[in-house]
């Protein structure tokens, strides 16, 4: 009987901490043929576990072009989370998936891209960011606008230096009024006023928009200033899941099974969708 | 003609099932006012009269309200998962009703689009259903606002029709119904003509129209008709426990630090936990989103999926509701708020 709940089983080759409660982690499949045959597009997520506690959904953080290990990256906040924050180098957690439909990598070569996150939303952008990176003729200029509440709650920081070091790519810091330290260099706002300041050009460009909802809502319109098509915009939904697949009932958002006919959509897409995410 | 059994001898029919080390199933009183589905432990437990439906729904049958998954032992950093045995003893259920037997057919839709689930098909592939046609409704039924009637085929494998001196009519509907009655597959067309048809109940008249509720529930997703009608709801989940298609479930791990199951039970979009993020956003952040969704997932989104209304018209929900509310009053108002 083929049983789609159980995992993968994965040791744990990597721990890093990014922020007081957030740290990502590298995962390597024990099966040395499930890892040969593993594929994903950036942009799937995957269920991972801790057992004896139980699974949580996150994106799979790391690039597809990187075949020998996969990362996801959580805040602490729950149950199962706490489990995972203990996981250390050589552990076992379990992993389902790939699942969803990913990103249009595809579609989107020969346009300039666009990054938007705030907080936690930084990892399904990350994994997008390397992958072009990776693939750096396929895509034009790079845009980052990056924000957080406080320094100190930014994630990938570091990364976040080695992209702005690439070439024709622009990163844009930021962290709310209140959040910068005396030595804070980048900028001071929210996201959505920090990238209108930022003035890029929108017109040939894939803009992906990831975080809180009351960042993706303040940040459409100025997209649309821009010259942004919304066709052309897109994000991952957050919907709560269990089982992935399409069974569990829990991850509707109007008409869609988000884990099967997304958590990728376009802002086109979401137009027509009722409010339930 | 098809074949004739009495009410007794249908009990020991059962009794030589269980006897065969068959699990049988059926409606039992488990206390005054209430009936259940439940396996039995004698024939004698049979309840074949003197109820409208059951308070629960044959659907734990094929889709238990707790199902483990598979095992896991932990070794200190080294984890071991195993499968659990997947054999599934045959079981046959007696006495479903129409509005039951109908959840087996629009489950499967569910279940085996991609990828499958084969512990609700391993299930339901090992479970007979014996029907009763119903001979009464009460004024919470409504099947046949759905497409269904008091004697409907449909996920049947034998369908019972009283025939009215303590025997009833056997109609096999498939090679499974009738290799348990050594009878043939029926195929005779069933009329208003067949002698058992006379009692057969006439079915509660058509309330209402499937579709007209789900253009409601998809063009008025924002209206305060769903906060002002769920304001009674206490978002218990009793309406989604005892529907007999409602099949959300929240996966879980119980054991102890060596070891345990990972295991599915149900759950309810009725919950206020049901789809809260862990950023502390809701999207259904209060009773009437859940209330909406509950219809729209119904009436809108089910058929537009999989071509099938989630819903039987058995009227569990309405009937097993604290504070009165259910599919059937709930579509009431929608359409009397339709035509006003």
């Amino acid at each position: 009987m083929q049983n789609p709940y159980k995992p993968d089983l994965m040791e744990v080759i990597g721990v890093r901490q990014h922020t007081v409660d957030v740290k990502s982690v590298r995962l390597r499949f024990q099966d040395a043929e499930r890892a040969k045959e593993f594929d994903f597009r950036v942009g799937q997520f995957g269920i991972f576990s801790a057992f004896g506690w139980g699974e949580s959904t996150f994106n799979i953080c790391s690039s597809s072009t990187w075949h020998d290990h996969i990362e996801f990256c959580f805040r602490k906040v729950g149950r199962v989370t706490d489990a995972l924050w203990e996981a250390g180098e050589g552990d076992t957690l379990g992993f389902r998936g790939p699942y969803g439909n990913g990103y249009p990598m595809e579609q989107w070569r020969g346009k300039d891209l666009i990054f938007l996150g705030g907080g936690i939303a930084m990892p399904p952008i990350r994994c997008a960011i390397w992958y072009a990176l990776e693939n750096r003729a396929d895509y034009g200029d790079i845009t980052i606008v990056y924000g957080a509440r406080a320094v100190g709650d930014l994630v990938y920081a570091d990364e976040l230096d080695q992209w702005a070091a690439r070439p024709r790519v622009r990163v844009v810091r930021c962290v709310d009024p209140g959040g910068e330290t005396p030595d804070w260099k980048g900028e001071i706002g929210f996201v959505p006023t920090v990238f209108e300041r930022a003035q890029v050009a929108a017109g040939n460009a894939v803009a992906l928009v990831i975080g809180p909802p009351i960042m993706i809502k303040n940040t459409i319109p100025v997209l649309e200033r821009l010259g942004a098509k919304m066709s052309n915009v897109y994000t991952s939904l957050e919907n709560r899941m269990k089982c992935g697949i399409g069974k569990c009932g829990r991850c509707n958002a109007g008409p869609v099974y988000v884990c099967k006919e997304g958590p990728v959509f376009t802002f086109e897409n979401l137009r027509d969708m009722p409010m339930d995410y | 003609m098809s074949e004739r059994i009495s009410r007794d001898d249908l009990r020991k029919r059962a009794g030589e099932w269980i006897a065969a080390g068959k699990t049988v199933a059926g409606p039992v009183q488990v206390k005054p006012g209430m009936v259940l589905y439940a396996p039995l432990a004698s024939p004698e437990a049979l309840q074949l009269d003197g109820w409208i439906r059951p308070t629960n729904s044959i659907k734990e049958f094929v889709f238990p309200r707790h199902e483990a998954l598979y095992a896991y032992r932990i070794d200190g950093a080294g984890i071991t998962l195993d499968d659990l045995p997947a054999e599934m003893p045959e079981q046959i259920i007696i006495g479903a009703h129409p509005c039951d037997a109908a959840a087996l057919p629009i489950l499967d839709k569910l279940f085996n689009w991609d990828p499958r689930d084969d512990f609700f098909n391993r299930r339901r592939e090992a479970t007979t259903v014996i029907t009763v046609a119903c001979t009464a409704h009460d004024e919470q039924c409504f099947c046949t606002s759905v497409g269904l009637s008091p004697a409907a085929e449909r996920g049947s494998d034998v369908l019972l029709v009283d025939a009215g001196d303590g025997d009833y009519e056997v109609r096999c509907l498939t090679e499974k119904g009738s290799a348990l009655f050594g009878a043939a597959v029926d195929s005779v067309v069933h009329d208003d003509s067949s002698p058992a048809a006379a009692e057969i109940d006439a079915g509660p008249k058509r309330r209402f129209d499937p579709e007209a509720v789900a253009v409601f529930a998809k063009e008025h997703f924002e209206d305060p008709f769903w906060r002002e009608h769920a304001l009674g709801c206490v978002g218990c989940g009793a309406c989604a426990y005892t529907c007999p298609v409602c099949h959300c479930f929240d996966i879980v791990d119980e054991g102890n630090p060596r070891g345990g199951e990972r295991a599915r039970n149900w759950d309810a979009c009725q919950f206020a936990l049901f789809t809260l993020h862990s950023s502390g956003h809701n999207p259904r952040p209060a009773q009437g989103a859940r209330q909406r969704q509950r219809i729209y997932h119904k009436f809108f989104m089910y058929p537009e999926k999989f071509g099938e209304t989630l819903c039987t018209g058995c009227g569990n929900c309405a009937r097993n509701c604290p504070v009165g509310l259910g599919v059937l009053p709930l579509v009431s108002e929608i359409c009397h708020a339709e035509s006003v």
